[in-house]
């Protein structure tokens, strides 16, 4: 019971700090999928007094991505509606020239407003329509999630680690006799220490075998029948098999810095 | 005979040297010496010890140990030298989780000998301190006596050059203390190897020739 109790109190701290991990990548994979969404599915509307090619565009802001020339002739046959034909070209040649503009990336709201300004400093261009309001809650929703995400990781992961340093001075208390004792006879760090790096590291392997179990679960499992739109549209996202190595580098760096750390601390034999 | 120890102004001190506790001291020992060295309570018998097994380096002079100056010793060195000791102490140190025959070999674990040779030497070993019986047993399921038996055997399984040891016998009855004694004068008269006993009495039963160094206000003299 104690034997598991001790390496519970080391798995599930470094379990907390490997789903933070783990939670950290898949957001920002999701929320890259989300972005790229938010980002396609936005246009900003110019209007121009005569034709105005793509790269013209693009040299006055670089966020500038693609244009597409907004058809007249439909827009006069709309409010021209019962007037004759040349009356109607003479409409369609007063008309501006449209155009729905795409930009590289989902910017902030403060970009927006100055690729607006970069575009209104053309005096080809007679205005620049953002539709900034509906941009703008998209946008500071989309950043709250991800602020409140990022903090609840942080928060988890300094809790996780008090945890540790914990579990640490636990380790410091059952160890330090032993390799006292060890340092007195002349045994080398590595030596001194193996019981401990050998009892840490199983703990590592296997908070990250549960945390990718975890995900795997969550992936083919939970998240196909959750019915919840942005989890089965992001299904390959949850866990990637790479996150493996990523989870498991985090918990051994772990494991070192927290063996060397009470392997030093308890250097220098005391009588 | 060649010095093992050879020390040489030597003065130990806590505090970061603003507290001497041995001044100016000046000392050789030969291979194959027993020397008792003997003081007051808190005279500086112990601290002396932990400077010749390296634990506290020398703030002046020089404290040379198997060739190695101490002072200036890396600390690789420094584990290297304690491989070639034997160290007893007063509270016996032997880990409380290990059997008796794995504390008994733990110096030629450190050493590298295969687990063949440390079954060997234990068997060995624990025969020679009479307590083979116990070779599974726990430190915690042995009296006092038996415990520093087992502290004997663990410094003398790879027959080292010195041996150091801090009230040996402090507190165990006259039987264990004699059977204690018995071992030393065996490992010093047999492998000829070196032996500093720090003590509060020389035993009255002990036979073979002997050095004695008293430590008192700060300097070690030889008694002759």
């Amino acid at each position: 019971m104690k034997f598991i109790k001790n390496h519970l109190m080391f798995i599930l701290p470094l379990m907390a700090i490997l789903l933070g991990i783990e939670f950290f990548l898949v957001f920002d994979r999701t929320t890259d999928s989300y972005e790229k969404g938010l980002k396609e599915g936005y246009s900003m509307l110019v209007v121009a007094k005569k034709t105005m090619a793509l790269e013209e565009l693009k040299q006055l802001n670089a966020h500038i991505d693609s244009s597409e020339n907004i058809k007249r002739e439909s827009i006069v046959a709309q409010i021209a509606k019962g007037v004759n034909k040349s009356s109607a070209e003479e409409i369609l040649q007063a008309l501006p020239h449209f155009y729905s503009v795409r930009l590289d990336s989902y910017v902030s709201t403060s970009d927006l407003e100055k690729i607006k300004k970069d575009l209104e400093k053309d005096k080809n261009i007679r205005s620049v329509e953002t539709f900034g309001s509906s941009y703008s809650s998209s946008y500071r929703l989309f950043s709250f999630i991800k602020f409140t995400l990022r903090i609840f990781i942080v928060f988890m992961g300094v809790i996780s680690l008090f945890l540790i340093i914990k579990q640490m001075e636990i380790w410091k208390y059952a160890h330090k006799e032993r390799m006292q004792i060890m340092e007195i006879f002349g045994a080398p760090l590595m030596l001194r220490s193996g019981v401990l790096f050998k009892v840490a590291l199983l703990d590592a392997l296997i908070a990250t075998m549960v945390t990718g179990a975890l995900f795997l679960y969550l992936k083919f499992r939970w998240a196909g029948q959750s019915g919840i739109d942005i989890m089965m549209q992001n299904q390959d996202a949850l866990f990637k098999i790479t996150d493996i190595a990523i989870l498991l580098a985090a918990a051994v760096t772990i494991v070192v810095f927290a063996v060397y750390m009470v392997v030093f601390s308890s250097a220098g034999a005391q009588e | 005979m060649s010095n093992v120890i050879s020390a040489s102004h030597l003065t130990l001190a806590y505090d970061r040297g603003n507290k001497e506790i041995i001044k100016d001291a000046n000392f050789n020992i030969k291979k194959g010496d027993f020397v008792f060295i003997t003081g007051p309570s808190g005279s500086g018998k112990s601290t002396l010890l932990k400077a010749l097994y390296g634990q506290i380096k020398p703030s002046e002079g020089n404290l040379v140990v198997g060739g190695l100056d101490l002072a200036s010793a890396r600390q690789s060195k420094l584990q290297d030298l304690r491989t070639h000791m034997g160290i007893i102490f007063q509270d016996y140190k032997l880990v409380n989780e290990w059997t008796v025959a794995k504390n008994v070999v733990l110096p030629l674990m450190i050493a590298g000998y295969s687990m063949d040779v440390q079954h060997t030497q234990a068997q060995r070993l624990l025969k020679h301190v009479k307590l083979s019986e116990h070779a599974d047993r726990y430190p915690m399921e042995l009296s006092g006596g038996e415990q520093q038996r087992v502290g004997v055997a663990r410094a003398l399984s790879k027959n080292p050059v010195v041996i150091l040891a801090d009230e040996p016998t402090g507190n165990l009855d006259e039987y264990s203390s004699n059977v204690i004694w018995d071992l030393m004068e065996n490992a010093c008269q047999q492998l000829e190897t070196t032996v500093l006993v720090v003590t509060h009495k020389i035993p009255s039963i002990f036979s073979l020739p002997y050095r004695h160094f008293i430590i008192e206000s700060k300097g070690v003299y030889e008694v002759h």
